[in-house]
C-alpha cells in the first residue's frame, strides 16, 4: 500500500469495471479448422435449456433471451444453441450440420458423403453478417442423410445405423480439412460459434427457428482459440451437451470412451461427456438415472442408506463404470431425441457448479439454467427448485417432468 | 554380495577391504556388551576392556540403535581402490569375489544400482481457480479400491421398476489402493508375517502370502491374504486356496525376472518345512518357469483350474515381472481370464537373487504400468481387470504417481519391512538379519514383536493413505478411481523427454489436453 501514499486513489479517476468490449480481442482464424496446437479447453460458462412437454414449438427468441440474460457468465469466446423437433418433415433422416472453411472443404465433405451415405437433401444454413462479429465467417451447411445400405467401415460390416453415422462424423472431423460436423442427430441441429451469445443468435437468426426443446451455452474460457467447432453444445448423434465445469478426471473418462471406439477430436471434457451419455444410454441401454448415477455417484459410505437392491445396483454401477465417474465441478444440460425428446439437467455430486430448474405455471414448459434470472427472463411466474447434487432432473415431451432431481437415485429395484 | 565368503585361506592376500566399521566412543561406552549380543554378523567384539570392530560389518545399524549410551556410529569406509571411473569399486569388488568363489553373486533387497528414478522426475498437478480443490479434513475423499474382475457392461432395464442382472465380481473391496506385496514365510520370520497379516486385516487391505503356502496359524487372517501360486507350488492345497481373499499366480518377480524362488536351506527350519511341505534344510529353489505353463494357453488353463478350485468366489490374478514386452504379455494375460494383473518393476525387493539379474534385467515400473495401461485401453480391456503395480514404491508420492500412470492398486514390500526395522543392508539371503526380519534363527526372530511391528506398518500405510487424500483433494478429485491412469495430472520434469512420450506424460510447461 505504501506505493499509493500521497497519491489518493481518486487521482486515477474512477476505475471502470470491465466492459465486455475491452477484453479480450477475439482471435481470428479459420472457423472450422481446429487450430494446430490447440489443447484442452477449459473455463466457466452459462447454460440454459427449455422444453415443451406438450410438444409445442418454443421460439428461438425465448432461449436466446434466457441465455443472453446471464451476461456475466460469458466473455465473447463461444456460444451456441441446439434445437430439437426442428425438421418434422425429415425426422427419420440424420441431419449432419457442418461448419466449413470454404468451398473446397465443402466439396471434400460432399465427395466423402456421396460414397458412404445417401444424401437426400442438402441446404445452406441461414447465416448473416453481424456488425460486431468480425469475419472470417464459416460456411454452414446441412446434409440430410440415410446411412448406406451396406454399412461397412474399415472391415466392420456389423455396424448399426447410429454407430455408422458416428464413424462418418469422426472421419470428417479428423480427416477432412476445414470441415467440422457440429451435430449429427435426427430432427435436431446445433448452431454455434465464436462470439457472445447474442451475436451467435443474430448470426444464425435463431429467432427464425422453433422447436420442442432448446438447450444453449455461453462460454467464459480461460484460453481463447478462434475456433467455432470448440463452442458448445457438443453434439453426437441426437445427443447435445451444454456443460459448465471442469472435469478433473478427464484422462480417466477419455479412456472409457476411447475403449468403446470414440475418437476424441475436440480435447474438451464436454466431448467426453457427450460420448459417455451415448455409450451408457444408447449402446449399453442403461436407464438415464442409472447412467447419471455412474457419472455422479453417491459415496460408497452413503450406499448403505439405500434399500438393499438399490445398494447392489449402486455398487455394481460404481464398480463397472468407474471410468464414467465425472469428478470435479460440473453442471450439464443434455438434450436427446430418441426415443422421445428429452432434457436432462445434472450437477456433480458435490454440486460445485450452479443449476436451477423450473416449470411454467401451466406445467408445459420445463426450464433449466445456471441462474434463476435466465428462467425469470422468460417466465416471471415459473415454479423453480434446485436439484440435489448428482441427481438428474429429466423432462420429456409427452410425459412432463419424469424426475425432479430431488429423488433417491433409484426406486423399486428388483433383481 | 557376501564379502564374508572370501575369508578362506586359499584366497589369502585377495581379501576385500571392509566397507563399514562401527566406531565406538570409548569415553562414553559402559562396556555393557549389548552391541556384541545384538550383532548377528559378529562385526563387533569385546577385547579386554574395549569394544572393538572386527570384520564383516554390513551397516545394519543394530548395534548403534541398541547402545544404551549412544556411543556407536557406523562409519562408511572410503573407497580403498585407486579411483577409476570405468572399473568402479563396485565392479572390482564383484570381480574379486567371483575370482575367489567361482560362484554366482547373490544379493537381496531391490537393486542398489543408480539408475535414474522416473518417479522423482514426475510432478503432480493441483487445482487453481477454474476448479476448486477439496479439503480432506472437511469432506470425504474416497480411497476404497476394488480388486477383481469387471464386466465392462451392466444390463439394467427400466420398465415399471429397475431390474438388473448382476455381472460383477468376484471382487474384494479394500480401504486403500494399497496392498502389501508377497513376502514369504521363509524369506521372513513367522513374527514378521504375522505382523504384516495383522496390519493388513486391521487396515482392511490385502497382504501377499509369498510363495510357500500359509501357516495354519494364519488362517485367521485368510480373508485379507492374497495367496501366491508360484512355480514350486510349495504348500498349495485346495484347503487353503478356499480360505483366502485372492489367489495370484506368480510368473515372475521384478527383482529376478525369469527366475524362480531362492530360499537357502539354512532358512528351511521345522516351521518352514511344515508350511512349504519340504524337508528341513533343503534349498527351496522353485523352478524358473511353471512346468505346466509353457504358453499363454497353458496359463489360461491354470487360471481356469484355480477358478474351478475356488468355485469362482475369489479373484484370480497373475503377477509378472516388468520386462520389455510387458504390454503384449499383459494383454494376453487379461485375455486368458485373469481377474487382476500385477506388474512388478525391476527395482522390486527380494530375499535372495543373483545380482546379475537383480541389477540388469527388467524395466522400471513407472514405464511398465504406463504402457500396460495404454495397451489394455487400446485393446478395450482396461475396464475388465484390476491393474496392480509394485517394484520399489518408497513413499506415498511414488504410490500416487504410480496410480496416475495407470495402477488401480499399488503394492509395497520393502517400505513395510523398513517400518519394522529393516535398514536395507542387502544381506537377507544370509539368514542372519540382526533385526530379526529375514531370518529363521529363533534368537533373532524373537527380536520382532508382532504387535508393535503391526502397529508400525499400520501407521506407515495409514499415513500414506492420508497423504493420498491430501493430494487428491489438492487436485480437485474426491475419489481415487478418478486418478487411475489420469496422466493429465502428471508432468515430466527430467532429462529425457522420450521417456515422458512413451509414458504418455506431458513435459512441465505444457498445459492440459
Amino acid at each position: 500500500m505504501s506505493g499509493l501514499q500521497g497519491n489518493p486513489i481518486s487521482q486515477y479517476g474512477l476505475l471502470r469495471t470491465t466492459s465486455p468490449r475491452t477484453i479480450p480481442e477475439r482471435p481470428t482464424g479459420s472457423p472450422a479448422t481446429r487450430p494446430s496446437g490447440l489443447g484442452y479447453q477449459m473455463g466457466g460458462c452459462g447454460i440454459s435449456g427449455c422444453i415443451s412437454t406438450q410438444g409445442r414449438g418454443i421460439s428461438g427468441e425465448s432461449i436466446s433471451r434466457m441465455l443472453t440474460t446471464m451476461s456475466e457468465r460469458e466473455n465473447g469466446l463461444g456460444a451456441g444453441y441446439a434445437c430439437y423437433g426442428l425438421f418434422p418433415n425429415r425426422r427419420d433422416e440424420f441431419c449432419l450440420q457442418l461448419i466449413l472453411d470454404n468451398e473446397e472443404s465443402k466439396c471434400a465433405v460432399e465427395e466423402f458423403l456421396k460414397e458412404h451415405a445417401d444424401v437426400t437433401k442438402d441446404e445452406k444454413v441461414f447465416t448473416r453478417k453481424v456488425r460486431t462479429l468480425s469475419p472470417p465467417y464459416p460456411l454452414v451447411w446441412r446434409y440430410f442423410v440415410k446411412p448406406a445400405e451396406k454399412r461397412e467401415w474399415r472391415g466392420n460390416s456389423n455396424l448399426s445405423e447410429e454407430d455408422y453415422v458416428v464413424k462418418l462424423v469422426m472421419h470428417i472431423n479428423r480427416e477432412v480439412e476445414g470441415a467440422f460436423c457440429v451435430s449429427s442427430g435426427k430432427d435436431m441441429a446445433v448452431f454455434k460459434g465464436n462470439g457472445y451469445s447474442y451475436e451467435i443468435s443474430e448470426f444464425y437468426d435463431i429467432n427464425r427457428y422453433s422447436g420442442q426443446l432448446w438447450i444453449s451455452h455461453s462460454r467464459f474460457p480461460t484460453n481463447s482459440p478462434g475456433w467455432w467447432g470448440g463452442a458448445h453444445p457438443i453434439g453426437i448423434l441426437d445427443w447435445a451437451v451444454c456443460h459448465n465445469g471442469e472435469i478433473t478426471s478427464y484422462g480417466v473418462n477419455k479412456k472409457l470412451v476411447e475403449m468403446a471406439g470414440y475418437v476424441c477430436t475436440l480435447q474438451t471434457d464436454t466431448e467426453v461427456i457427450a460420448y459417455t451419455w451415448d455409450l451408457l444410454v444408447r449402446k449399453h441401454q442403461l436407464p438415464i438415472p442409472a447412467a447419471a448415477f455412474a457419472m455422479a455417484p453417491w459415496h460408497h459410505s452413503e450406499i448403505p442408506r439405500m434399500d438393499p437392491n438399490s445398494g447392489l445396483l449402486a455398487k455394481a454401477l460404481r464398480l463397472t463404470y468407474k471410468e464414467a465417474f465425472l469428478n470435479g465441478p460440473f453442471s450439464i444440460i443434455v438434450g436427446r431425441r430418441e426415443p422421445e425428446i428429452t432434457m436432462i439437467a445434472l450437477a456433480d455430486r458435490k454440486k460445485l457448479r450452479p443449476l436451477i430448474v423450473g416449470t411454467s405455471s401451466d406445467r408445459d414448459l420445463v426450464f433449466a439454467a445456471s441462474e434463476e434470472c435466465a428462467i425469470r427472463a422468460i417466465d416471471t411466474q415459473a415454479d423453480t427448485w434446485t436439484t440435489n447434487a448428482g441427481s438428474p432432473m429429466i423432462a420429456q415431451v409427452g410425459k412432463g417432468v419424469v424426475r425432479q432431481g430431488v429423488e433417491p437415485p433409484f426406486s423399486g429395484v428388483v433383481r | 554380495m557376501s564379502d564374508v565368503a572370501l575369508s578362506n585361506g586359499t584366497n589369502k592376500g585377495y581379501r576385500l577391504p571392509e566397507r563399514f566399521r562401527p566406531i565406538v566412543d570409548d569415553t562414553s561406552c559402559k562396556r555393557c556388551r549389548r552391541c556384541v549380543t545384538e550383532c548377528s554378523y559378529r562385526a563387533i567384539d569385546c577385547v579386554g576392556d574395549h569394544i572393538v570392530a572386527t570384520d564383516g560389518c554390513v551397516a545394519c545399524g543394530r548395534c548403534a540403535a541398541f547402545c544404551p549410551t549412544g556411543s556407536i556410529e557406523i562409519e562408511t569406509i572410503p573407497n580403498q581402490f585407486p579411483p577409476h571411473a570405468n572399473f568402479t569399486e563396485r565392479i572390482r569388488r564383484g570381480i574379486m569375489s567371483q575370482a575367489s568363489t567361482g560362484g554366482v553373486l547373490l544379493s537381496s533387497c531391490g537393486t542398489d544400482v543408480e539408475h535414474p528414478v522416473i518417479f522423482d522426475e514426475l510432478l503432480l498437478d493441483a487445482a487453481q481457480v477454474t476448479n476448486p480443490s477439496i479439503d480432506p479434513l472437511r469432506e470425504e475423499i474416497e480411497t476404497i479400491t476394488f480388486l477383481g474382475r469387471r464386466s465392462g457392461k451392466l444390463t439394467v432395464s427400466e420398465k415399471d421398476s429397475f431390474s438388473f442382472i448382476s455381472e460383477i465380481g468376484p471382487v474384494i473391496a479394500m480401504d486403500m489402493p494399497l496392498m502389501i506385496g508377497h513376502i514369504s514365510l521363509g524369506s521372513v520370520s513367522y513374527n514378521v508375517q504375522k505382523a504384516l497379516f495383522t496390519a493388513a486385516k486391521e487396515l482392511n487391505i490385502v497382504a501377499g502370502s509369498g510363495e510357500g503356502g500359509l501357516h495354519p496359524d494364519f488362517y485367521v487372517y485368510a480373508d485379507h491374504i492374497n495367496s501366491e501360486i508360484a512355480s514350486g507350488r510349495f504348500g498349495v492345497t485346495s484347503g487353503y486356496l478356499n480360505k483366502v481373499a485372492a489367489v495370484e499366480i506368480k510368473i515372475g518377480q521384478g527383482a529376478k525376472p525369469g527366475h524362480g524362488g531362492h530360499l537357502p536351506g539354512e532358512k528351511v527350519t521345522d516351521l518352514i518345512s511344515h508350511t512349504r511341505m519340504i524337508p528341513i534344510g533343503t534349498d527351496a529353489l522353485s523352478p524358473y518357469p511353471h512346468h505346466d505353463i509353457y504358453s499363454i494357453e497353458d496359463l489360461q488353463q491354470l487360471v481356469s483350474g484355480l477358478k474351478e478350485a475356488t468355485e469362482y468366489r475369489v479373484p484370480i490374478g497373475v503377477k509378472i515381472a516388468a520386462t520389455h514386452n510387458v504390454a503384449a504379455v499383459s494383454s494376453g494375460i487379461v485375455r486368458a481370464g485373469a481377474d487382476f494383473l500385477t506388474i512388478d518393476g525391476f527395482r522390486g525387493g527380494t530375499g535372495s537373487s543373483p545380482r546379475i539379474i537383480r541389477d540388469h534385467a527388467g524395466m522400471p515400473i513407472e514405464v511398465a504400468v504406463a504402457v500396460v495401461d495404454r495397451r489394455l485401453t487400446e485393446e478395450g480391456l482396461r475396464n475388465r481387470v484390476a491393474l496392480c503395480a509394485g517394484g520399489s514404491i518408497r513413499s506415498s508420492a511414488d504410490m500416487i504417481k504410480c496410480i496416475a500412470l495407470g495402477a488401480d492398486v499399488v503394492m509395497t514390500c520393502t517400505a513395510v519391512l523398513i517400518a519394522i526395522g529393516c535398514h536395507v543392508c542387502q544381506q537377507c539371503h544370509r539368514g542372519l538379519c540382526s533385526w530379526g526380519i529375514a531370518t529363521q534363527k529363533p534368537e533373532l526372530t524373537s527380536r520382532v514383536d508382532p504387535g508393535l511391528a503391526a502397529m508400525r506398518v499400520k501407521n506407515l500405510l495409514s499415513a500414506w493413505n492420508e497423504e493420498l487424500k491430501e493430494v487428491l483433494g489438492a487436485m480437485g478429485i474426491d475419489s481415487v478411481e478418478s486418478l487411475v491412469g489420469n496422466r493429465d495430472r502428471l508432468r515430466h520434469f527430467g532429462a529425457n523427454p522420450r521417456i515422458a512420450e512413451i509414458m504418455g506424460v506431458k513435459h512441465v510447461g505444457e498445459g492440459w489436453g
